[in-house]
Protein backbone atom coordinates (compact mmCIF):
# COMPACT_ATOMS: atom_id res chain seq x y z
CA UNK A 1 0.00 0.00 0.00
CA UNK A 2 2.74 2.13 1.18
CA UNK A 3 4.66 1.98 -2.10
CA UNK A 4 1.88 1.97 -4.42
CA UNK A 5 1.35 5.46 -2.50
CA UNK A 6 5.04 6.34 -3.09
CA UNK A 7 4.68 5.57 -6.86
CA UNK A 8 1.85 7.29 -7.74
CA UNK A 9 3.43 10.16 -5.56
CA UNK A 10 6.75 9.69 -8.01
CA UNK A 11 4.36 9.47 -10.71
CA UNK A 12 2.95 12.83 -9.87
CA UNK A 13 5.97 14.55 -9.07
CA UNK A 14 7.24 13.42 -12.61
CA UNK A 15 4.61 14.39 -14.45
CA UNK A 16 4.80 17.92 -12.70
CA UNK A 17 8.62 18.22 -13.79
CA UNK A 18 7.53 17.39 -16.69
CA UNK A 19 5.08 20.08 -17.40
CA UNK A 20 7.38 22.53 -16.33
CA UNK A 21 10.21 21.57 -18.34
CA UNK A 22 7.48 21.49 -21.52
CA UNK A 23 6.14 25.30 -20.55
CA UNK A 24 10.07 26.34 -20.00
CA UNK A 25 10.52 24.54 -24.23
CA UNK A 26 7.40 26.54 -25.00
CA UNK A 27 8.65 30.03 -23.57
CA UNK A 28 12.02 29.59 -25.70
CA UNK A 29 10.48 29.08 -28.89
CA UNK A 30 10.22 32.68 -30.56
CA UNK A 31 6.91 33.88 -31.36
CA UNK A 32 5.77 34.61 -34.99
CA UNK A 33 6.14 38.37 -36.15
CA UNK A 34 3.44 38.86 -38.18
CA UNK A 35 4.87 40.01 -41.56
CA UNK A 36 4.48 44.09 -40.97
CA UNK A 37 6.20 45.58 -43.77
CA UNK A 38 3.68 44.49 -46.86
CA UNK A 39 0.32 46.12 -47.73
CA UNK A 40 -2.86 43.68 -47.28
CA UNK A 41 -5.84 43.46 -48.99
CA UNK A 42 -8.93 45.83 -47.57
CA UNK A 43 -11.38 43.70 -46.05
CA UNK A 44 -14.46 45.39 -47.47
CA UNK A 45 -14.37 48.20 -50.15
CA UNK A 46 -11.72 48.07 -52.76
CA UNK A 47 -12.15 51.42 -54.66
CA UNK A 48 -10.93 51.31 -57.98
CA UNK A 49 -10.56 54.31 -58.85
CA UNK A 50 -7.90 53.28 -60.98
CA UNK A 51 -7.12 50.16 -63.51
CA UNK A 52 -6.51 47.47 -61.73
CA UNK A 53 -3.97 45.35 -62.94
CA UNK A 54 -4.75 41.89 -60.88
CA UNK A 55 -1.29 41.25 -60.79
CA UNK A 56 -1.71 43.58 -56.99
CA UNK A 57 -4.09 41.12 -55.68
CA UNK A 58 -2.10 37.76 -56.20
CA UNK A 59 0.52 39.72 -54.06
CA UNK A 60 -1.48 40.69 -51.15
CA UNK A 61 -1.49 39.10 -47.68
CA UNK A 62 -4.20 38.33 -46.13
CA UNK A 63 -5.60 40.49 -43.64
CA UNK A 64 -5.21 39.71 -39.37
CA UNK A 65 -7.97 42.24 -38.28
CA UNK A 66 -11.38 42.53 -37.38
CA UNK A 67 -12.77 45.84 -37.30
CA UNK A 68 -14.59 47.14 -34.28
CA UNK A 69 -16.37 49.93 -35.86
CA UNK A 70 -19.28 48.49 -37.54
CA UNK A 71 -20.71 50.88 -40.67
CA UNK A 72 -20.65 51.72 -44.40
CA UNK A 73 -18.02 53.92 -45.07
CA UNK A 74 -19.54 57.46 -46.88
CA UNK A 75 -23.28 56.40 -46.28
CA UNK A 76 -23.72 56.32 -42.11
CA UNK A 77 -22.40 59.09 -40.07
CA UNK A 78 -23.18 58.79 -36.73
CA UNK A 79 -26.75 57.37 -35.58
CA UNK A 80 -28.61 58.85 -38.67
CA UNK A 81 -27.63 57.73 -42.01
CA UNK A 82 -28.17 59.68 -45.46
CA UNK A 83 -28.35 58.43 -48.61
CA UNK A 84 -25.98 57.47 -50.83
CA UNK A 85 -25.77 60.83 -53.16
CA UNK A 86 -25.86 62.94 -50.38
CA UNK A 87 -22.73 61.10 -48.61
CA UNK A 88 -21.06 61.35 -51.86
CA UNK A 89 -20.87 65.56 -51.39
CA UNK A 90 -20.80 65.44 -47.50
CA UNK A 91 -18.11 62.94 -46.76
CA UNK A 92 -14.38 63.54 -48.00
CA UNK A 93 -13.27 60.51 -47.04
CA UNK A 94 -12.44 59.02 -50.42
CA UNK A 95 -10.89 61.90 -52.05
CA UNK A 96 -7.28 62.73 -53.02
CA UNK A 97 -6.84 65.79 -51.20
CA UNK A 98 -9.78 65.16 -48.48
CA UNK A 99 -9.90 69.58 -48.21
CA UNK A 100 -9.99 70.11 -51.84
CA UNK A 101 -12.54 73.22 -52.66
CA UNK A 102 -12.74 74.10 -48.97
CA UNK A 103 -12.68 77.96 -48.23
CA UNK A 104 -9.90 79.91 -46.60
CA UNK A 105 -8.52 76.45 -45.98
CA UNK A 106 -4.87 77.62 -45.45
CA UNK A 107 -5.97 80.40 -43.16
CA UNK A 108 -7.60 77.50 -40.85
CA UNK A 109 -5.34 74.88 -37.82
CA UNK A 110 -6.74 71.31 -37.98
CA UNK A 111 -8.42 71.56 -34.48
CA UNK A 112 -10.31 74.52 -35.40
CA UNK A 113 -12.67 72.05 -37.50
CA UNK A 114 -11.70 68.60 -35.49
CA UNK A 115 -11.86 69.24 -32.00
CA UNK A 116 -12.81 66.54 -30.85
CA UNK A 117 -9.94 64.62 -32.60
CA UNK A 118 -7.48 66.68 -30.69
CA UNK A 119 -8.40 64.40 -27.57
CA UNK A 120 -6.16 61.67 -28.14
CA UNK A 121 -3.67 59.58 -26.45
CA UNK A 122 -1.16 60.36 -29.16
CA UNK A 123 -1.47 64.17 -28.93
CA UNK A 124 -2.06 64.48 -25.14
CA UNK A 125 0.57 62.20 -24.16
CA UNK A 126 3.26 61.84 -26.41
CA UNK A 127 2.75 65.27 -27.99
CA UNK A 128 2.60 63.90 -31.85
CA UNK A 129 0.91 66.80 -34.21
CA UNK A 130 -2.00 65.91 -36.82
CA UNK A 131 0.62 65.99 -39.60
CA UNK A 132 2.89 63.35 -38.42
CA UNK A 133 0.33 61.17 -38.90
CA UNK A 134 -2.16 61.80 -41.54
CA UNK A 135 1.05 63.68 -43.79
CA UNK A 136 1.64 66.91 -45.25
CA UNK A 137 -0.50 68.95 -48.11
CA UNK A 138 -2.21 67.94 -49.43
CA UNK A 139 -3.92 65.25 -47.13
CA UNK A 140 -5.63 62.47 -48.58
CA UNK A 141 -8.78 61.03 -47.51
CA UNK A 142 -7.74 58.10 -45.21
CA UNK A 143 -9.78 56.01 -47.51
CA UNK A 144 -8.49 57.23 -50.90
CA UNK A 145 -6.90 54.07 -52.21
CA UNK A 146 -3.15 55.76 -52.14
CA UNK A 147 -3.14 57.06 -49.10
CA UNK A 148 -0.90 56.36 -46.47
CA UNK A 149 -3.61 56.25 -44.10
CA UNK A 150 -5.37 53.87 -45.76
CA UNK A 151 -6.08 50.63 -43.14
CA UNK A 152 -4.36 48.19 -46.07
CA UNK A 153 -1.03 49.79 -45.21
CA UNK A 154 -1.68 52.12 -42.59
CA UNK A 155 0.04 49.61 -40.29
CA UNK A 156 3.62 49.97 -42.09
CA UNK A 157 3.29 53.64 -43.77
CA UNK A 158 2.54 55.34 -40.70
CA UNK A 159 2.95 53.13 -37.43
CA UNK A 160 5.31 51.92 -37.85
CA UNK A 161 7.46 54.53 -38.05
CA UNK A 162 7.67 54.59 -34.50
CA UNK A 163 6.19 51.15 -33.24
CA UNK A 164 8.76 49.06 -35.17
CA UNK A 165 6.84 45.97 -36.19
CA UNK A 166 3.37 47.21 -36.35
CA UNK A 167 1.21 44.89 -38.15
CA UNK A 168 -2.05 45.14 -39.50
CA UNK A 169 -3.93 43.69 -36.53
CA UNK A 170 -2.29 46.87 -34.55
CA UNK A 171 -3.05 49.28 -36.47
CA UNK A 172 -7.06 48.65 -35.99
CA UNK A 173 -5.99 50.21 -32.37
CA UNK A 174 -8.38 53.66 -32.62
CA UNK A 175 -6.06 56.44 -31.81
CA UNK A 176 -9.00 58.85 -32.15
CA UNK A 177 -11.19 56.99 -29.54
CA UNK A 178 -14.75 57.89 -29.39
CA UNK A 179 -16.06 58.90 -26.55
CA UNK A 180 -16.87 55.87 -24.36
CA UNK A 181 -20.36 56.81 -23.20
CA UNK A 182 -21.99 58.31 -25.93
CA UNK A 183 -25.00 56.49 -27.72
CA UNK A 184 -23.30 56.89 -31.02
CA UNK A 185 -20.23 54.33 -29.55
CA UNK A 186 -23.01 51.97 -28.91
CA UNK A 187 -23.49 52.13 -32.39
CA UNK A 188 -19.54 52.18 -33.88
CA UNK A 189 -18.17 50.77 -30.65
CA UNK A 190 -20.29 48.89 -28.79
CA UNK A 191 -17.69 46.83 -26.83
CA UNK A 192 -15.97 50.45 -25.47
CA UNK A 193 -19.72 51.36 -24.64
CA UNK A 194 -20.53 48.47 -22.96
CA UNK A 195 -16.89 48.45 -21.08
CA UNK A 196 -17.54 52.05 -20.09
CA UNK A 197 -21.20 51.82 -18.77
CA UNK A 198 -20.84 48.68 -16.97
CA UNK A 199 -17.36 49.19 -15.32
CA UNK A 200 -19.27 52.92 -14.21
CA UNK A 201 -21.89 50.55 -13.09
CA UNK A 202 -19.72 48.56 -11.29
CA UNK A 203 -17.64 51.85 -9.39
CA UNK A 204 -21.20 53.56 -8.85
CA UNK A 205 -22.46 50.36 -7.26
CA UNK A 206 -20.07 49.73 -5.22
CA UNK A 207 -19.71 53.03 -3.66
CA UNK A 208 -23.23 54.00 -3.31
CA UNK A 209 -23.94 50.88 -1.03
CA UNK A 210 -20.53 51.47 0.98
CA UNK A 211 -20.36 54.90 1.78
CA UNK A 212 -23.84 55.31 3.17
CA UNK A 213 -22.92 51.88 4.93
CA UNK A 214 -20.08 52.71 6.55
CA UNK A 215 -21.54 55.97 7.91
CA UNK A 216 -24.89 54.23 9.25
CA UNK A 217 -22.17 51.86 11.00
CA UNK A 218 -19.89 54.93 11.70
CA UNK A 219 -23.15 56.91 13.54
CA UNK A 220 -24.15 53.68 15.36
CA UNK A 221 -20.91 53.39 16.91
CA UNK A 222 -20.63 56.89 17.99
CA UNK A 223 -23.94 56.85 19.69
CA UNK A 224 -23.11 53.77 21.79
CA UNK A 225 -19.50 55.52 22.52
CA UNK A 226 -21.14 58.95 23.57
CA UNK A 227 -22.51 58.94 26.77
CA UNK A 228 -25.26 62.07 26.59
CA UNK A 229 -28.50 61.06 25.73
CA UNK A 230 -29.18 62.74 22.69
CA UNK A 231 -28.01 60.25 20.16
CA UNK A 232 -30.33 57.88 21.64
CA UNK A 233 -32.80 59.97 21.20
CA UNK A 234 -32.21 61.07 17.17
CA UNK A 235 -31.98 57.24 17.31
CA UNK A 236 -35.18 56.40 18.22
CA UNK A 237 -36.19 59.28 16.37
CA UNK A 238 -34.93 57.97 13.16
CA UNK A 239 -36.46 54.50 14.38
CA UNK A 240 -39.63 55.71 14.24
CA UNK A 241 -39.19 57.99 10.81
CA UNK A 242 -37.76 54.39 9.30
CA UNK A 243 -40.49 52.23 10.75
CA UNK A 244 -43.40 55.14 9.53
CA UNK A 245 -41.65 55.15 5.97
CA UNK A 246 -41.89 51.33 6.29
CA UNK A 247 -45.25 51.24 6.64
CA UNK A 248 -46.33 53.71 4.54
CA UNK A 249 -44.56 51.86 1.36
CA UNK A 250 -45.83 48.76 2.66
CA UNK A 251 -48.90 50.03 2.60
CA UNK A 252 -49.21 51.98 -0.66
CA UNK A 253 -47.44 49.17 -2.22
CA UNK A 254 -50.33 46.89 -1.19
CA UNK A 255 -52.74 49.31 -2.18
CA UNK A 256 -51.48 49.14 -5.56
CA UNK A 257 -51.14 45.75 -5.78
CA UNK A 258 -54.77 45.24 -4.77
CA UNK A 259 -55.74 48.12 -7.60
CA UNK A 260 -53.92 46.16 -9.99
CA UNK A 261 -55.42 42.72 -9.33
CA UNK A 262 -58.94 45.02 -9.65
CA UNK A 263 -57.67 45.92 -12.97
CA UNK A 264 -57.17 42.37 -13.86
CA UNK A 265 -60.69 41.62 -14.08
CA UNK A 266 -60.58 43.57 -17.59
CA UNK A 267 -58.70 40.67 -18.76
CA UNK A 268 -61.76 38.28 -18.25
CA UNK A 269 -63.52 38.06 -22.13
CA UNK A 270 -67.09 39.57 -21.27
CA UNK A 271 -65.22 42.55 -19.06
CA UNK A 272 -62.68 43.08 -22.05
CA UNK A 273 -65.58 42.99 -24.50
CA UNK A 274 -67.44 45.73 -22.36
CA UNK A 275 -65.31 47.90 -22.05
CA UNK A 276 -64.10 48.08 -25.55
CA UNK A 277 -68.06 48.52 -26.26
CA UNK A 278 -68.01 51.39 -24.38
CA UNK A 279 -64.41 52.83 -25.23
CA UNK A 280 -66.41 52.19 -29.13
CA UNK A 281 -68.99 53.71 -27.63
CA UNK A 282 -67.17 56.88 -26.73
CA UNK A 283 -65.33 57.58 -29.96
CA UNK A 284 -68.60 57.45 -31.97
CA UNK A 285 -70.39 59.91 -29.70
CA UNK A 286 -66.79 62.04 -30.61
CA UNK A 287 -67.16 61.59 -34.04
CA UNK A 288 -70.96 63.14 -33.77
CA UNK A 289 -70.24 65.63 -31.87
CA UNK A 290 -67.46 66.84 -34.68
CA UNK A 291 -69.53 66.01 -37.69
CA UNK A 292 -72.59 67.90 -36.27
CA UNK A 293 -70.07 70.80 -35.21
CA UNK A 294 -70.88 74.06 -37.31
CA UNK B 1 -5.77 40.73 26.99
CA UNK B 2 -5.04 40.26 23.59
CA UNK B 3 -6.09 37.85 21.23
CA UNK B 4 -4.41 36.51 18.23
CA UNK B 5 -5.96 37.35 14.76
CA UNK B 6 -3.42 37.33 11.65
CA UNK B 7 -0.43 35.43 12.31
CA UNK B 8 2.97 36.90 10.09
CA UNK B 9 2.69 35.62 6.79
CA UNK B 10 -0.87 37.54 6.51
CA UNK B 11 0.32 40.52 7.91
CA UNK B 12 3.64 40.60 5.57
CA UNK B 13 1.03 40.45 2.47
CA UNK B 14 -0.94 43.38 3.80
CA UNK B 15 2.12 45.25 4.53
CA UNK B 16 3.46 43.81 1.35
CA UNK B 17 0.13 45.14 -0.62
CA UNK B 18 0.14 48.57 0.84
CA UNK B 19 3.26 49.57 -0.08
CA UNK B 20 2.93 47.79 -4.03
CA UNK B 21 -0.91 49.11 -4.01
CA UNK B 22 0.16 52.96 -2.84
CA UNK B 23 3.55 52.78 -5.32
CA UNK B 24 0.88 52.08 -8.39
CA UNK B 25 -1.55 54.51 -7.48
CA UNK B 26 1.21 57.32 -7.24
CA UNK B 27 2.63 56.04 -10.44
CA UNK B 28 -0.42 55.67 -12.50
CA UNK B 29 -2.64 58.20 -11.23
CA UNK B 30 0.38 60.55 -11.55
CA UNK B 31 0.33 59.26 -15.29
CA UNK B 32 -3.39 59.66 -15.94
CA UNK B 33 -3.08 63.16 -14.64
CA UNK B 34 -0.26 64.41 -15.97
CA UNK B 35 -2.13 67.47 -18.19
CA UNK B 36 -2.39 68.78 -14.69
CA UNK B 37 -0.50 70.12 -12.04
CA UNK B 38 -1.33 67.67 -9.14
CA UNK B 39 -0.53 64.74 -12.31
CA UNK B 40 3.05 66.51 -12.92
CA UNK B 41 3.91 66.73 -9.09
CA UNK B 42 2.60 63.41 -8.40
CA UNK B 43 5.33 61.67 -10.88
CA UNK B 44 7.87 63.92 -9.70
CA UNK B 45 8.24 61.87 -7.00
CA UNK B 46 8.65 58.69 -9.15
CA UNK B 47 11.34 60.49 -11.31
CA UNK B 48 8.86 61.99 -14.35
CA UNK B 49 6.56 60.74 -16.56
CA UNK B 50 8.83 58.14 -18.51
CA UNK B 51 9.66 56.62 -14.95
CA UNK B 52 7.29 56.45 -13.50
CA UNK B 53 5.70 53.26 -16.16
CA UNK B 54 9.48 51.72 -15.43
CA UNK B 55 8.41 51.44 -11.73
CA UNK B 56 4.99 50.95 -12.59
CA UNK B 57 5.83 48.40 -14.59
CA UNK B 58 8.01 46.17 -12.31
CA UNK B 59 6.14 46.76 -9.19
CA UNK B 60 3.25 45.40 -10.99
CA UNK B 61 5.45 42.30 -11.96
CA UNK B 62 6.46 42.09 -7.74
CA UNK B 63 2.72 42.27 -7.53
CA UNK B 64 2.00 39.77 -9.64
CA UNK B 65 4.28 37.39 -7.97
CA UNK B 66 3.06 38.51 -4.38
CA UNK B 67 -0.68 37.62 -5.74
CA UNK B 68 0.98 34.28 -7.02
CA UNK B 69 2.98 33.69 -3.51
CA UNK B 70 -0.73 34.61 -1.76
CA UNK B 71 -1.93 32.28 -4.20
CA UNK B 72 -0.06 28.92 -3.25
CA UNK B 73 -0.35 29.99 0.50
CA UNK B 74 -4.36 30.43 0.07
CA UNK B 75 -4.11 26.70 -1.51
CA UNK B 76 -2.02 25.17 1.06
CA UNK B 77 -4.17 26.46 4.42
CA UNK B 78 -6.80 23.70 2.59
CA UNK B 79 -7.54 20.80 4.70
CA UNK B 80 -8.13 17.80 2.00
CA UNK B 81 -8.94 16.02 4.72
CA UNK B 82 -11.78 18.43 5.62
CA UNK B 83 -12.57 20.11 2.23
CA UNK B 84 -16.07 21.45 2.48
CA UNK B 85 -15.21 22.79 6.32
CA UNK B 86 -11.87 24.35 5.02
CA UNK B 87 -13.44 26.18 2.06
CA UNK B 88 -17.23 26.58 2.97
CA UNK B 89 -16.10 26.96 6.94
CA UNK B 90 -16.26 29.86 9.38
CA UNK B 91 -12.57 30.03 9.14
CA UNK B 92 -12.86 30.68 5.03
CA UNK B 93 -13.35 33.83 3.52
CA UNK B 94 -15.80 32.43 0.82
CA UNK B 95 -18.81 34.37 0.73
CA UNK B 96 -21.69 32.27 2.39
CA UNK B 97 -25.47 32.69 2.66
CA UNK B 98 -24.74 33.54 6.42
CA UNK B 99 -23.27 37.05 5.17
CA UNK B 100 -25.90 38.03 3.37
CA UNK B 101 -27.90 37.56 6.55
CA UNK B 102 -25.23 38.95 8.22
CA UNK B 103 -25.32 42.34 6.40
CA UNK B 104 -28.98 42.37 6.66
CA UNK B 105 -29.00 41.77 10.43
CA UNK B 106 -26.12 44.80 10.74
CA UNK B 107 -28.13 47.01 8.46
CA UNK B 108 -31.35 46.94 10.74
CA UNK B 109 -28.82 47.47 13.76
CA UNK B 110 -27.64 50.80 12.76
CA UNK B 111 -31.00 51.77 12.27
CA UNK B 112 -31.72 50.79 15.55
CA UNK B 113 -33.43 47.31 14.84
CA UNK B 114 -32.78 44.11 16.68
CA UNK B 115 -28.83 43.31 17.59
CA UNK B 116 -25.77 43.31 15.93
CA UNK B 117 -25.39 40.17 14.02
CA UNK B 118 -23.09 37.34 15.58
CA UNK B 119 -19.95 37.67 13.36
CA UNK B 120 -17.66 34.96 13.09
CA UNK B 121 -14.02 35.41 12.45
CA UNK B 122 -14.17 36.85 9.30
CA UNK B 123 -16.90 40.29 8.42
CA UNK B 124 -18.64 40.30 5.19
CA UNK B 125 -17.07 43.44 4.74
CA UNK B 126 -13.63 42.03 5.49
CA UNK B 127 -14.20 38.96 3.29
CA UNK B 128 -15.68 41.59 0.26
CA UNK B 129 -12.43 43.69 0.92
CA UNK B 130 -10.56 40.43 0.05
CA UNK B 131 -12.52 39.40 -3.14
CA UNK B 132 -12.24 42.76 -4.62
CA UNK B 133 -8.38 42.92 -4.11
CA UNK B 134 -8.32 39.03 -5.56
CA UNK B 135 -10.36 39.81 -8.80
CA UNK B 136 -8.97 43.03 -9.98
CA UNK B 137 -5.68 42.34 -9.30
CA UNK B 138 -5.51 39.90 -12.13
CA UNK B 139 -7.96 42.24 -14.19
CA UNK B 140 -5.10 44.82 -13.67
CA UNK B 141 -2.06 42.38 -14.59
CA UNK B 142 -3.41 40.78 -17.65
CA UNK B 143 -4.51 44.30 -19.25
CA UNK B 144 -1.84 46.19 -17.61
CA UNK B 145 0.70 43.72 -19.52
CA UNK B 146 -1.57 43.92 -22.88
CA UNK B 147 -0.80 47.88 -22.88
CA UNK B 148 3.08 47.04 -22.15
CA UNK B 149 3.06 44.74 -24.99
CA UNK B 150 0.61 46.17 -27.59
CA UNK B 151 2.94 44.57 -30.56
CA UNK B 152 2.70 40.90 -28.69
CA UNK B 153 -1.14 41.59 -27.89
CA UNK B 154 -2.26 42.48 -31.78
CA UNK B 155 -0.52 38.83 -32.36
CA UNK B 156 -3.47 37.46 -30.80
CA UNK B 157 -5.93 40.14 -30.98
CA UNK B 158 -7.26 43.01 -32.99
CA UNK B 159 -5.75 46.40 -32.47
CA UNK B 160 -9.46 47.80 -30.68
CA UNK B 161 -8.66 45.26 -28.13
CA UNK B 162 -6.33 47.68 -27.20
CA UNK B 163 -8.57 50.68 -26.63
CA UNK B 164 -10.95 48.06 -24.05
CA UNK B 165 -7.91 47.32 -22.19
CA UNK B 166 -7.05 50.21 -21.46
CA UNK B 167 -10.49 51.28 -20.12
CA UNK B 168 -10.46 48.29 -17.91
CA UNK B 169 -6.90 48.92 -16.82
CA UNK B 170 -8.35 52.71 -15.50
CA UNK B 171 -11.76 51.99 -14.35
CA UNK B 172 -10.61 49.37 -12.40
CA UNK B 173 -7.65 51.09 -10.91
CA UNK B 174 -10.35 53.93 -9.83
CA UNK B 175 -12.74 51.70 -8.89
CA UNK B 176 -9.83 50.03 -6.51
CA UNK B 177 -8.46 53.31 -5.24
CA UNK B 178 -11.60 55.10 -4.27
CA UNK B 179 -12.72 52.03 -2.10
CA UNK B 180 -9.55 51.77 -0.61
CA UNK B 181 -9.82 55.45 0.52
CA UNK B 182 -12.72 56.12 0.56
CA UNK B 183 -14.45 52.77 2.49
CA UNK B 184 -11.28 50.67 3.54
CA UNK B 185 -9.71 53.85 5.46
CA UNK B 186 -13.02 54.53 6.82
CA UNK B 187 -13.55 50.89 8.17
CA UNK B 188 -9.43 51.01 9.22
CA UNK B 189 -9.16 54.39 10.76
CA UNK B 190 -12.43 56.57 10.88
CA UNK B 191 -14.83 54.03 12.36
CA UNK B 192 -15.53 54.69 16.20
CA UNK B 193 -14.69 51.20 16.53
CA UNK B 194 -10.91 51.18 15.43
CA UNK B 195 -10.11 55.11 16.19
CA UNK B 196 -7.35 56.10 15.59
CA UNK B 197 -6.49 53.01 14.00
CA UNK B 198 -7.03 49.02 13.82
CA UNK B 199 -3.92 47.52 14.89
CA UNK B 200 -4.74 44.19 14.50
CA UNK B 201 -3.18 44.08 10.75
CA UNK B 202 0.36 45.29 12.45
CA UNK B 203 0.42 44.07 15.52
CA UNK B 204 -1.46 40.82 14.90
CA UNK B 205 -3.81 41.09 18.04
CA UNK B 206 -6.99 42.26 18.33
CA UNK B 207 -8.36 43.44 22.52
CA UNK B 208 -10.42 40.56 23.80
CA UNK B 209 -13.25 43.00 24.77
CA UNK B 210 -13.29 44.33 21.24
CA UNK B 211 -12.95 41.03 19.62
CA UNK B 212 -15.68 39.57 21.79
CA UNK B 213 -18.23 42.69 20.70
CA UNK B 214 -17.88 42.78 17.25
CA UNK B 215 -16.75 38.78 16.91
CA UNK B 216 -18.98 37.22 19.44
CA UNK B 217 -19.31 33.69 17.59
CA UNK B 218 -16.17 33.79 16.69
CA UNK B 219 -14.62 33.89 20.70
CA UNK B 220 -17.39 31.77 21.22
CA UNK B 221 -16.15 28.97 18.61
CA UNK B 222 -12.51 29.26 19.88
CA UNK B 223 -13.49 28.63 23.55
CA UNK B 224 -15.74 25.57 22.59
CA UNK B 225 -12.87 24.46 20.24
CA UNK B 226 -10.49 25.37 23.50
CA UNK B 227 -8.27 27.36 21.27
CA UNK B 228 -9.20 30.48 23.15
CA UNK B 229 -6.16 30.48 25.92
CA UNK B 230 -3.92 29.28 23.23
CA UNK B 231 -4.58 32.19 21.24
CA UNK B 232 -4.52 34.23 23.86
CA UNK B 233 -0.70 33.54 24.59
CA UNK B 234 0.41 37.05 22.73
CA UNK B 235 2.53 39.59 23.73
CA UNK B 236 1.68 43.32 23.40
CA UNK B 237 3.30 45.43 20.72
CA UNK B 238 6.62 47.06 21.40
CA UNK B 239 6.61 50.54 22.00
CA UNK B 240 8.92 51.15 19.08
CA UNK B 241 7.18 48.90 16.50
CA UNK B 242 3.75 50.49 17.59
CA UNK B 243 4.83 54.15 17.30
CA UNK B 244 6.98 52.75 13.68
CA UNK B 245 3.17 51.46 12.56
CA UNK B 246 1.45 54.35 13.65
CA UNK B 247 3.50 56.50 11.66
CA UNK B 248 3.54 54.44 8.38
CA UNK B 249 -0.25 53.90 8.68
CA UNK B 250 -0.88 57.83 8.84
CA UNK B 251 1.89 57.77 6.16
CA UNK B 252 -0.16 55.74 3.94
CA UNK B 253 -3.58 57.23 5.05
CA UNK B 254 -2.32 60.83 3.64
CA UNK B 255 -1.15 59.75 1.04
CA UNK B 256 -4.11 58.05 -0.04
CA UNK B 257 -6.35 61.04 0.81
CA UNK B 258 -3.98 63.53 -1.50
CA UNK B 259 -4.79 61.27 -4.34
CA UNK B 260 -8.25 61.39 -3.44
CA UNK B 261 -8.94 64.67 -3.10
CA UNK B 262 -7.36 65.91 -5.64
CA UNK B 263 -8.22 63.24 -8.19
CA UNK B 264 -11.62 64.54 -7.50
CA UNK B 265 -10.34 68.38 -7.59
CA UNK B 266 -8.93 67.82 -11.12
CA UNK B 267 -10.64 64.84 -12.23
CA UNK B 268 -12.45 67.35 -14.73
CA UNK B 269 -9.26 68.94 -16.54
CA UNK B 270 -8.10 65.43 -17.77
CA UNK B 271 -8.78 65.27 -21.56
CA UNK B 272 -8.83 61.20 -21.75
CA UNK B 273 -11.40 59.65 -19.55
Amino acid sequence: MKEAVTRVRLVYIGGAVGLLIGLAVILTVPVRLARGQEEVTSKIYRYRERVATGYYEGYEVSPRRARAILETPGIKRGLFPYGSSSAMVRIRARLPDSHKGLKFYYRNTCIECHPEQARNIHSVRAGITCRQCHGPEPIPAINHYYSAMNTIRRHSYVCAKCHEGATAAFASFYVHEPPAASLETRESFPALFYTYWGMLLLLVGTLAFFIPHSVMVGLRELSEHLSFSVPHTLMVGLRDVFKKLVFFMSHSFLAGFRKFSQKLSFFKPQNFLAGYRKLFKKKEAFKNETDNAP
Amino acid sequence: MLLKRFNRIQRLFHLFLIITFLIQAGTGFGRLFITTDFGRSLTSIFGGYETAIVVHFWVGILMMAGFTVHTIYLVTRINRRDLVNSILGPDSLVLGPQDAQHLFQRILWTMGFGSSPQLDRWAYWEKFDYWSVFWGLPLLAVTGIMLKFPLLTTLFLPGWALNISGLLHRAEAILAASYIFIVHFFIGHLRPASFPMNEAMFSGNVPLEEAVKEKPAWVERLRQEGRLLELMKVRPPALWYRVLYFVFGYTALGFGIYILINGIVYGRYIQLH
